[in-house]
């Protein structure tokens, strides 16, 4: 299945990636999901991202995380500090329309990655950093994994709110599971660059040499953008403070549900959904306000019905009723689920040695059909001989006709 | 000049998630036109329980930046109105439940039907097509769905509620979807009908752990752990609610942390001598790091921990992004002026750009209806008199 356009929005884009981290992997993968052909320039011993865990073979030869930011992509080894290795990213930067990459800023003059350098080298092409804390500002040399990220965006220092922050008051503030920060930067990243690229007139264009300088901490802090507008209200949010009145986490007899409800007609569905409990029509109940001050009374009658429900059914009694409702569902329930597979969200995907897995092509679509599924994540290596060969001919061919 | 100058959005979105996209196309440079009713205001223009606001806001971040034009979509004349607007527009973007817009009259082929490239861009909780597709929802349903609330959480805990990171991480994800359309627009001539679905936005930032699960690796909550490096977490210091992060992976890293924390005497301890080991006598690291944070200034503990090449930051609060010097330097933090006079930070750029840094706010939260006669006179040239008819008729409104 694909879309009305069977080679994606961005087919005919080069875009070269050089990644060692999540950020700069992601936006070259969603890059690549779009129709964009999308190479890694790897070091011999490979990108570290093949060596995170956990791993999809016993052989622990395929990283889930490397395979899922991977698909799609071809992989090209190159010892950037040999001559070699310098001679085929610039023959590959030559045919290439966007250069990704996350080297240390500290890294970057010894391998002739600066941006001035590439600009010099490579007047058509968009130079995208991608780096924790950006390649500019007093501290664009900073390491940060995804639990330093997230922390340095105002968000970590916030979770976990609701009913984990109620049960566990005590204890430290907690990530978001994966690496939701450092995806962030990456989307942010194919945002940056596609605007940037819009701005030169499009693939194939001349006339750019411009540098794109993306932070992982400045695109978190622009999804946490209410956080900032809150504090110029007045308003400091704290995870012990920051829950719903009444809904939020809810258990059921086997698993979690999501429940809020945010409009008078929302609340009138769930008292419908709980038979119209006698205290629910009690006057005190009347009114929104009211409701919010007796939150805490509301969700211990919520909890007591909910025990004895089964999710699924649950949410889908609710959702008949406009009442707004979820299942906590686990990455299997994901899988399983009827919506997913009626939208075609996950298609297979071939792992060498491992067979086709599931994976989900992009969050987004450009018609009725998903993207076409990627191509499994390729070895290091396997397009080394066709991609470098062909730029580096191709460069040598420039210059004796030049 | 900014990147996406020239190109207009028509923008019906609601909520959270579709007006911080538009709110991005339009920091790049883009026009957004908001369209709004007085008979339904936008959410930022009274008070609001769930944003702990008592009045209308003065500033709005997702809303600085755009024009705003009224328009009473529950009649004719006023779907036609904003048919004309989209025909002059490249972007039209929604976020209401899917089928409101064919509803209107408004849905992808009506539009089409007047811009034959226009781009739509249509937000929603579960998509445009499937068996859940009406369904409601708001952010903390939409990383229920996804896997993305199930995954995160203490181990021994719940499931952890998404708040409004989520449905500005759709937000991003439709306003680069939005971009890379309108490229596909000039490569080919062909709009497009671009489908965001919250939930899917959720599970595709879990996409290993739904491969791995699909492989038979049961799924781990990790809390603050990782599944390689260690000492890796969040630490008490000497500051009440002052947290340090600290994330450990290679021996180099190692090394700094032994050195910023006097305990070079471990760089031979055969427990924690490689990777694999220190991961797996991770607790006993965590209490070591634990005992030394708990005596340390957080901030300074952070920048000696920089400075022996350790990935380490404070866990900061808004008020410490709102000043924060690097973020003021990159133009990711700026100050505005409100109406009024007042100065408050808001939050600038997504990213820099060498040629294009131009000043992200071009104005702050427009009035509802500030620019109908820029937009509804000049683009779309009517005369004062036809407009001032469309108002008292309710059409305008």
């Amino acid at each position: 299945m694909t879309t009305d356009d069977t080679n994606g929005p961005l087919h005919g884009l080069k875009v070269v990636e050089h990644a060692r981290g999540v950020a700069a992997a992601y936006a070259g993968r969603l890059l690549a999901a779009m129709g964009a052909e999308v190479v890694m320039v790897e070091p011999p011993e490979g990108t570290p991202l093949r060596r995170e865990p956990p791993f999809l073979d016993t052989e622990e030869e395929w990283s889930a995380l490397f395979t899922y930011l991977a698909a799609g992509k071809d992989s090209v080894v190159a010892d950037l500090a040999s001559a070699s290795g310098h001679a085929t990213l610039t023959a590959l930067l030559d045919a290439a329309d966007i250069f990704i990459d996350d080297t240390p800023l500290a890294e970057r003059d010894a391998l002739r990655l600066g941006a001035a350098t590439l600009a010099a080298a490579h007047p058509r092409l968009i130079h995208t950093s991608v780096l924790p804390f950006g390649a500019t500002g007093p501290k664009a040399g900073w390491a940060g994994e995804e639990i330093n990220l997230i922390h340095a965006s105002g968000e970590g220092y916030l979770l976990p709110n609701g009913l984990t922050a109620d049960l566990f008051p005590d204890r430290p503030p907690l990530k978001i599971a994966g690496h939701f920060a450092e995806m962030q930067g990456g989307v942010t990243a194919v945002f940056a660059v596609l605007s940037a690229l819009w701005a030169g007139g499009g693939a194939g264009a001349t006339g750019g040499g411009r540098t794109v300088d993306v932070s992982v901490q400045d695109a978190n802090v622009a999804i946490g953008a209410f956080a900032v507008q809150r504090y110029g209200d007045g308003s400091i949010e704290h995870r012990h403070e920051r829950k719903f009145r009444y809904g939020g986490v809810i258990e059921c007899a086997d698993g979690y549900v999501e429940l809020l409800t945010l409009e008078e007609r929302q609340w009138d569905g769930l008292v419908e959904l709980m038979g119209r409990p006698a205290w629910a029509s009690d006057p005190a109940m009347a009114s929104a306000a009211a409701r919010s001050a007796a939150g805490e009374t509301i969700n211990a009658h919520i909890r007591a019905f909910a025990a004895g429900e089964r999710a699924a059914d649950l949410v889908a009694r609710a959702q008949r009723l406009g009442v707004p409702m979820a299942p906590y569902n686990t990455p299997d329930g994901v899988l399983a689920d009827p919506h997913v597979a009626a939208r075609g969200l996950f298609a297979p995907v071939d792992v060498p040695g491992v067979g086709a897995l599931p994976i989900q092509a992009a969050p987004f679509r450009f018609g009725p059909a998903p993207l076409a599924a990627p191509h499994g994540p390729p070895e290091l290596g396997a397009a080394t001989s066709r991609l470098a060969a062909t730029a580096i001919a191709a460069a040598d061919a420039r210059k004796v006709t030049a | 000049m900014r990147p996406l100058e020239g190109i207009r959005i028509a923008d019906f979105t609601v909520h959270a998630a579709g007006p911080f996209s538009t709110h991005m196309l339009a920091m790049m440079g883009a026009e957004c036109i908001k369209i709004e009713t007085a008979l339904r205001p936008d959410i930022f223009r009274k008070p609001h329980t769930v944003y702990g606001r008592a009045g209308a806001a003065t500033f709005d971040q997702v809303s600085a930046g755009k024009l705003s034009v009224r328009l009473n979509l529950k009649t004719a004349e006023g779907i036609l109105l904003a048919k004309r607007l989209v025909a002059v527009s490249d972007v039209a973007a929604e976020s209401f439940r899917a089928g409101v817009m064919e509803r209107l009259g408004l849905g992808y082929d009506a539009l089409k039907a007047v811009k034959n490239d226009i781009v739509m861009v249509s937000i929603s909780s579960s998509g445009q097509t499937g068996p859940d597709s009406h369904f409601a929802g708001y952010a903390p349903l939409f990383g229920a769905w996804g896997g993305l609330g199930f995954m995160s959480g203490y181990p021994d805990g719940p499931p952890l509620e998404m708040r409004h990171v989520m449905d500005h991480s759709v937000g991003m994800n439709a306003a680069a979807a939005t971009v890379a359309a309108l490229h596909q627009r000039r490569r080919t001539g062909r709009g497009a009908h671009v489908d965001v679905a919250a939930r899917e936005v959720a599970s595709s930032l879990i996409g290993e752990a739904m491969m791995a699960a699909a492989a038979g690796v049961e799924p781990a909550r990790l809390g603050n752990d990782d599944h390689r490096r260690a000492p890796h977490g969040v630490y008490a210091t000497v500051e009440a609610d002052r947290w340090l992060t600290v994330s450990v992976g290679s021996q180099a890293e190692w090394h700094g942390l032994l050195s910023v924390i006097g305990r070079t005497d471990l760089l031979r301890a055969p427990q924690y001598e490689t990777g694999a080991d220190r991961h797996a006598n991770r607790e006993a690291l965590g209490r070591l790091v634990a005992a030394w944070a708990a005596t340390q200034e957080a901030g300074a503990a952070a920048e000696a921990l920089q400075r022996a090449g350790v990935p380490a930051h404070v866990s900061v609060t808004a008020s410490e992004i709102a000043a924060d010097p690097h973020m003021r330097a990159r133009g990711a933090i700026v100050d505005v002026t409100e109406t009024g006079g007042t100065v408050r930070a808001a939050v600038g750029r997504p990213a820099r750009f060498s040629s294009a840094d131009a000043p992200a706010f071009a104005r702050g939260t427009p009035g509802l209806g500030e620019h109908e006669d820029y937009v509804y006179g000049e683009l779309l040239g009517l005369g004062r008199a036809a407009i001032d008819d469309l108002v008292a008729r309710q059409i305008i409104h």
